[in-house]
C-alpha cells in the first residue's frame, strides 16, 4: 500500500524537463546532499503529521499504479496488472501510453488522461515500498532524477499529472474512480510544510 | 445430396422490367424434421443435409444480368467472414464458363422475395447451395446460349463463352446483347451440370472476392450504413439478469443538446439525437426503472447446470450401458465450461426508415427472414412491406441470429418520422448477449480386462441453444425434447464400443442463451476427448491407438480414421513431453465433418502457450481450399480463446465482464506461430467447414497440459482451472 | 468549436463539440467509414488511426487534440493502385475474414513498421494488441513480416 502516484508523474516530468532541469542544476538550486534522517522523537509534531498526510496520498493507488516495481502499470482500485499486457516495453513503441491516454480524461471511453501521461521510470518504483522507503527514494537525487527538494515540491504540488489524482474521472463503466484520502489543498499544504521543514523522514512511521 | 433433382416448376425466368435484363431464379425446399422418430431426427440433424426450407413461389437464389454486361448473383446467405461469397462466385463462374470478374455476389434484400428460410449459420452455406447453384448456373448458361444462337442464327453447339461474351468464333454477343429484347425465356429441361473435374476454379485457392474492400476500408458493413437525414438512436438496456423494464424518468434527457425525441415504449426507452455522442450524452440522463426478482450469482447458475437436474433425454443409445456402468470399477470424470460471449467486434446495428406502412432496414443480420418478420409484427404491417437490406457482417458467430436491434430502430424511426441508426454500446453487447450456455459434462466408462471400453455414458447438462430460437419451428422442441444445439458434439463417436449412451439434460436459465459458433461442440468435445485420454491412460494405451480401436468400420468411421492418421503422421504425435513441449490429441465429428487435431503446448510459468497446431479435416470437396484453411485457422484461434481464456460470470445479478480485456480473449501473442492444416476429401460434395474445427481445440490443449504438468484440467477456461 | 487538421493529406475544418471522439468526426462528419467502432473504450483497437504518424485509438481521442495534426485513416494509408506495404501484404496473405477489425490492425501494424523495420515475433506480440474475433492473427503475423520485407525492399531500391 505504499505507492506514490506522483512518482510516475515525477518520472515523466523528469524525462520531459530534463533540459530545464540541467539548467536548474547549473544554477546551484539542486542540493546534492541527501535529506537528514531524524528519529521520530526528534521530529516536530507538525512535520510528522504533514509527512503522514502526504504519504496517505503518495501510497494511494492513483499514484502507485504507475510507479510499479515490475514494469507493469496497474489499473483500478484493485491495482491489477494493466490489461492487454501493457508494460514498459511498450514505452515509446508503436503501441504506447498515448495510443489510448491523452492529456485529459476521455468522457466517452473512461480512459484516464493528463499531460505527460506515462509510467514512472524504474528508478522511481514505489510499489511494495514502505512510506519511509518511498520518501528516501523520492528525495534521493540518485533515484529521483537528480532533483532538489524544491523541484520535488513543485512537482508534487503543481504538476497536472500529479494533481490528476483528484480529478481521476470515471472508469469504463462510468463509475467514478476513487480519489486519494486527503483533499487536494490539504495535501499541497502538507507537502510544502514537510519540505520547508527540511523534508525530514521519520525513522518509524506507522505505515 | 448430389443426386438431388430440381423440378422445373421451381425455376423462374423473366425479363427485368425497364432494364431489359434477365432474372433467373431457383427455389429450394428443405428437409428438416421430415422424420418423425426422435432419435433418428437427432441423427439426421447431426449428419444430414442442410436444413433449407423454401417458399415454393419464391426463388432462393437468383442471377441478374446487369447493364455492364456482367452477372450479379443474389445470395440468400450473408457474408460474415466465412468466405462464402468467394466460393459461390467460383461455383457460378465454373458452371457459366465466365471469368470470376464477370460475377458479382451480393446480398439479397428481403424485399425482393429472395429469402433464406433458415439462417446463415450451422456451416450450411456452401454445402446447402452447392448443388442448387450448379444447376441454376448451368440453366442460365444454356438459356443464354440458346438465345444467342437464335440471335446469331447459328446452332447452340457452335457457341462458347469467352471473355464474358458468347461467341461462335467469328461473331460474339455481350451478356447484355443476348438478353436484350427477349420477352419470354425458355427454361431448358435438363441442363448439363459439369463434372467437378471440368471445373477450373472450384478446388483452387482463389483470393477472396471481398479482399480489396476489406483491405482498403470500403464502407460495406452494417455499421457503415446510412440513410439521408438519418438520426442516431441510443437504447437503454438493462444491466441485470432478468430485469423487466418498468418505465423511465426521461425529463433530464429531454432538453439535452441535439435531442430530437425521447421514445418511451412499453418495453424500452431510447433517445434520438442529431449525433451519436449527443444521443449517448442524453441517454446517460435517463433514469430507467427495472424490476428484478432476484439477484443471480454464478453459483446459482452452476447449481442449475448440474447433471441430474433438469429434464433428461437419451439422444443416443447402443446396447444396455446403464447395467454395466452400475457395477464396480467404473471410471468417472466430470467437466465444466463457463458462459461464453459472442464478442464479435461490430456491435449489433440497424438503420431503419419507417414511412407509413413501409419499412427499410439496412443492417447486419444472420436471419434476414426472421428479422423481417419481427419488424413487420412489431409495426403491424405486412411482411412484404419490410425490406431488410443485409450488409457485410462484422462477425456473426451466431450472435446475429437474434436481432431485436432492427425492431428497436424501426419503432424509433416511426416515432420520429425519420431514418434512425441504432447500435449498442459494448457493455450492452456483453450484458445482453445471447450467450453460449455453461455446461456440466459427466462421463462414465468401464474398461475390459484388455483395456477396451466395455461401456460408456456421456451426460451433458446445458442451457438452451436451439430451443426458443425463432429459427426453428416450435414443435421441434416438443418432438425432440433434447436441445439439438446443446448436445452438439455430445454424441459418442466411438461406435465400436459395445454399449454406450448419451443423455442431454435440459435446463432453462434466467438469461438468454443461444447459438455460439459450433454450439455445444467446443465444450462437449472438451469433455469427451479429455475423457478419452484419461481412459487411455487407465487402459495403459497410446491415446490415438486407443481411439482408433473404438471407431466403427463404416464410412463416417473411415473418414474419422483418415483424419486421425493424417494428423498424427504429419505432426509426429508422441504421447510424452519433450524439452518442455507436449502434444495433445483430440478428434471430433460435427455435421459429418471429421476433424483431428494435435496441439503442441508449453507452459510459461502458469500460462499456457499453444505453440503449434496441426489439424486434419475432411470436409468433402473444398471449394476454396485457402478459405477452408482460413476457417480452420480461425476456429483454432477462437477455440483457444474460448477454451483457455474466456469466461462470463454473474455478480450481484450482473453478467460480467463488460469490456474486452477483463473479458479475456486470445490475442496475437496467444495465437500459435505455426498452424498446419491438412484437408482430406472423403466425399464428392462440399461439407460443413465453419464450425467443426472448433471441436477438438480445448481437449487437445488440456491433454497436452496434462502431459506437461501432470495436472488434469477439467474446467474451461483452462487458464483459470488450476486445481 | 472549430477545429482544423489535415486528414489523409487534405486540410479540413470541422465545427463540433470539442470533446467528441475523433472517431465519430471521421466517420459521421467526414464520412470516412474505414475506421471502425468496436468498443468505444480503447480496448479492441478497431478505431486505430494515425495522428502525426503515431497509432491512436480514436474512440478515446477528443477531437480538440487533433487541432493542427496530420490524421491518417485506412483510406489514406494506401489505395488499391498504390497500397501501403501493410495493405499489399494483407492482400497477398489473404488475411481478412469478416474484415471489421482489419483496418485497426493494419494501422497499428503500419505504425509498428514505421518504428521497427524488421519486427520480431516479440515486437509483434507486444505492439499488436488489437482484438480479432475471427482469429486471423496467424495470417496477420505472416503479413506483418511480409510487409516488412516489402517496405525494406522499397527503401533499398529508392
Amino acid at each position: 500500500m505504499k505507492k506514490v502516484f506522483w512518482f510516475f508523474s515525477f518520472f515523466l516530468f523528469l524525462l520531459l524537463v530534463s533540459p530545464l532541469y540541467s539548467n536548474l542544476s547549473s544554477t546551484g538550486m539542486v542540493s546534492a546532499k541527501p535529506p537528514p534522517v531524524n528519529t521520530a522523537a526528534e521530529l516536530s509534531t507538525s512535520s510528522a503529521i504533514a509527512f503522514d498526510k502526504m504519504m496517505d496520498v503518495l501510497t494511494h493507488q492513483r499514484c502507485v499504479n504507475c510507479h510499479p516495481s515490475d514494469n507493469v502499470p496497474k489499473q483500478s482500485e484493485a491495482s491489477h496488472a494493466h490489461r492487454f499486457d501493457i508494460s514498459r516495453v511498450n514505452g515509446q513503441g508503436a503501441t504506447n501510453c498515448n495510443t489510448c491516454h491523452q492529456a485529459s480524461n476521455n468522457l466517452y471511453s473512461g480512459v484516464p488522461g493528463a499531460p505527460d501521461w506515462a509510467l514512472a521510470p524504474h528508478t522511481m518504483r514505489w510499489e511494495g515500498l514502505s512510506r519511509i522507503e518511498i520518501a528516501r527514494s523520492m528525495m534521493d537525487p540518485a533515484t529521483n532524477g537528480n532533483r532538489s527538494p524544491e523541484d520535488i515540491m513543485h512537482h508534487l504540488t503543481e504538476h497536472e499529472l500529479v494533481l490528476w489524482a483528484w480529478e481521476p474521472g470515471v472508469d469504463a463503466e462510468g463509475k467514478p474512480r476513487e480519489q486519494p484520502p486527503v483533499p487536494k489543498d490539504e495535501y499541497i499544504k502538507a507537502v510544502k510544510e514537510w519540505i520547508e521543514a527540511g523534508a525530514i523522514i521519520p525513522e518509524e512511521t506507522v505505515n | 445430396m448430389g443426386k438431388k433433382k430440381f423440378s422445373r416448376r421451381k425455376f423462374i425466368a423473366r425479363t427485368l422490367a425497364g432494364s431489359g435484363g434477365l432474372f433467373v431464379g431457383l427455389s429450394l425446399t428443405g428437409y428438416i424434421a421430415r422424420n418423425p422418430i426422435r432419435r433418428q431426427i437427432n441423427k439426421f440433424v447431426d449428419e444430414g443435409e442442410s436444413p433449407y426450407q423454401g417458399d415454393i413461389s419464391d426463388p432462393m437464389l437468383w442471377f441478374e444480368v446487369t447493364a455492364d454486361n456482367k452477372l450479379t448473383l443474389f445470395s440468400p446467405k450473408v457474408e460474415m467472414g466465412q468466405g462464402s461469397f468467394t466460393s459461390l462466385a467460383q461455383i457460378a463462374a465454373d458452371e457459366l464458363e465466365l471469368d470470376m470478374s464477370f460475377i458479382k455476389v451480393a446480398h439479397a434484400q428481403s424485399g425482393t422475395g429472395n429469402l433464406d428460410q433458415f439462417a446463415t449459420g450451422g456451416s450450411t452455406t456452401i454445402r446447402g447451395l452447392w448443388q442448387p447453384l450448379r444447376v441454376l448456373s448451368a440453366t442460365l448458361r444454356e438459356m443464354l446460349k440458346a438465345e444467342a444462337a437464335r440471335k446469331l442464327d447459328v446452332p447452340v453447339s457452335s457457341l462458347k463463352m469467352e471473355d464474358g461474351k458468347i461467341t461462335d468464333g467469328s461473331r460474339s454477343l455481350t451478356l447484355g446483347e443476348v438478353v436484350e429484347g427477349v420477352e419470354e425465356w425458355v427454361v431448358p429441361e435438363a441442363p448439363a451440370v459439369k463434372d467437378v473435374t471440368e471445373y477450373t476454379r472450384v478446388g483452387k485457392p482463389v483470393p477472396r472476392v471481398d479482399l480489396n474492400d476489406k483491405v482498403f476500408g470500403a464502407p460495406i458493413f452494417g455499421m457503415d450504413a446510412e440513410m439521408p437525414g438519418m438520426l442516431y438512436g441510443a437504447i437503454v438496456r438493462s444491466t441485470r439478469v432478468g430485469a423487466r423494464f418498468m418505465g423511465a424518468d426521461t425529463s433530464k434527457a429531454e432538453g439535452m443538446p441535439g435531442v430530437v425525441k425521447v421514445v418511451l415504449e412499453q418495453d424500452f426507452v431510447a433517445v434520438v439525437a442529431a449525433s451519436y455522442t449527443q444521443a449517448i450524452d442524453a441517454k446517460r440522463k435517463i433514469e430507467p426503472k427495472w424490476e428484478v426478482d432476484r439477484s443471480w450469482t454464478t453459483g446459482d447458475i452452476e447449481e442449475m447446470i448440474t447433471v441430474g437436474k433438469g429434464q433428461p433425454y437419451v439422444i443416443q443409445k447402443n446396447g444396455s450401458p446403464a447395467e454395466i456402468l452400475n457395477a464396480d470399477g467404473v471410471y468417472t470424470a466430470e467437466y465444466r465450461s463457463p458462459i461464453g460471449a459472442h464478442a464479435q467486434i461490430e456491435p449489433h446495428v440497424a438503420v431503419a426508415h419507417v414511412k407509413g406502412d413501409q419499412a427499410d432496414v439496412k443492417m447486419s443480420t444472420q436471419v434476414v427472414r426472421i428479422t423481417r418478420d419481427q419488424v413487420a409484427n412489431r409495426l403491424g404491417i405486412d411482411k412484404e412491406n419490410v425490406n431488410i437490406v443485409p450488409a457485410f457482417l462484422g462477425g456473426g458467430f451466431g450472435g446475429r441470429l437474434e436481432t431485436p436491434i432492427a425492431t428497436y430502430a424501426a419503432v424509433i424511426s416511426k416515432a420520429v418520422g425519420r431514418p434512425v441508426k441504432c447500435f449498442y454500446e459494448r457493455q450492452e453487447e456483453f450484458q445482453n448477449d445471447t450467450f453460449r450456455p455453461p455446461t456440466h459434462n459427466v462421463l462414465k466408462a468401464k474398461l475390459t480386462d484388455n483395456g477396451s471400453i466395455a461401456a460408456m455414458e456421456h451426460n451433458v447438462s446445458s442451457g438452451a441453444v436451439a430451443w426458443g430460437s425463432p429459427m426453428l419451428p416450435g414443435f421441434l422442441e416438443t418432438v425432440l425434447g433434447a436441445d439439438l444445439g446443446a448436445w452438439r458434439g455430445g454424441m459418442i463417436q466411438y461406435g465400436a464400443i459395445p454399449d454406450f449412451q448419451a443423455i442431454s439434460w435440459k435446463v432453462n436459465l434466467p438469461f438468454a442463451t443461444s447459438w455460439w459458433r459450433s454450439l455445444g461442440l467446443l465444450a462437449n468435445t472438451f469433455a469427451v476427448e479429455s475423457f478419452m485420454d484419461e481412459l487411455a491412460e487407465q487402459a495403459g494405451k497410446d491415446p490415438v491407438q486407443f481411439r482408433l480401436e473404438h471407431i466403427q468400420d463404416n464410412k463416417a468411421g473411415q473418414r474419422l480414421k483418415g483424419v486421425i492418421q493424417a494428423v498424427t503422421e504429419r505432426s509426429g504425435y508422441r504421447d510424452k513431453s519433450t524439452n518442455g513441449v507436449a502434444m495433445g490429441f483430440a478428434a471430433s465429428t460435427d455435421a459429418a465433418t471429421p476433424v483431428a487435431m494435435v496441439a503442441q503446448v508449453s507452459m510459461d510459468g502458469s500460462e499456457i502457450r499453444v505453440e503449434k497446431v496441426t489439424c486434419a479435416m475432411d470436409p468433402g470437396l473444398s471449394v476454396n481450399p485457402d478459405q477452408v484453411k482460413a476457417q480452420v485457422e480461425g476456429c483454432i484461434i477462437m477455440g483457444i480463446s474460448g477454451a483457455v481464456y474466456e469466461r462470463m460470470y454473474i455478480e450481484d445479478g450482473q453478467l460480467r465482464p463488460v469490456i474486452y480485456g477483463p473479458y479475456e480473449m486470445a490475442r496475437m501473442k496467444h495465437a500459435p506461430k505455426e498452424i498446419d492444416v491438412i484437408l482430406l476429401q472423403g466425399d464428392e460434395n462440399p461439407g460443413a467447414v465453419g464450425e467443426p474445427p472448433l471441436g477438438p481445440v480445448g481437449a487437445a490443449i488440456a491433454n497436452a497440459v496434462y502431459r506437461l504438468t501432470g495436472e488434469r484440467r477439467r474446467e474451461m477456461p483452462l487458464s483459470q482451472a488450476l486445481a | 468549436m472549430k477545429i482544423s487538421f489535415s486528414i489523409n493529406g487534405q486540410p479540413q475544418t470541422v465545427d463540433v463539440e470539442e470533446e467528441t471522439p475523433l472517431l465519430w468526426v471521421v466517420r459521421d462528419v467526414l464520412g470516412l467509414k474505414g475506421t471502425k467502432f468496436g468498443c468505444g473504450k480503447a480496448a479492441c483497437g478497431a478505431c486505430t488511426l494515425h495522428i502525426n504518424g503515431e497509432a491512436v485509438r480514436s474512440c478515446s481521442f477528443a477531437v480538440k487534440y487533433a487541432e493542427g495534426a496530420n490524421v491518417t485513416t485506412i483510406e489514406g494509408l494506401g489505395t488499391n493502385e498504390n497500397p501501403h506495404p501493410v495493405q499489399q501484404a494483407w492482400v497477398e496473405e489473404i488475411v481478412p475474414q469478416c474484415g471489421y477489425c482489419q483496418p485497426g490492425f493494419m494501422m497499428a501494424s503500419a505504425a509498428l513498421l514505421s518504428k521497427v523495420a524488421d519486427p520480431t515475433d516479440d515486437d509483434i506480440d507486444n505492439h499488436i494488441i488489437n482484438i480479432c474475433r475471427c482469429g486471423t492473427y496467424y495470417r496477420m503475423r505472416k503479413a506483418i513480416k511480409r510487409a516488412a520485407t516489402i517496405q525494406n525492399s522499397k527503401t533499398s531500391n529508392s
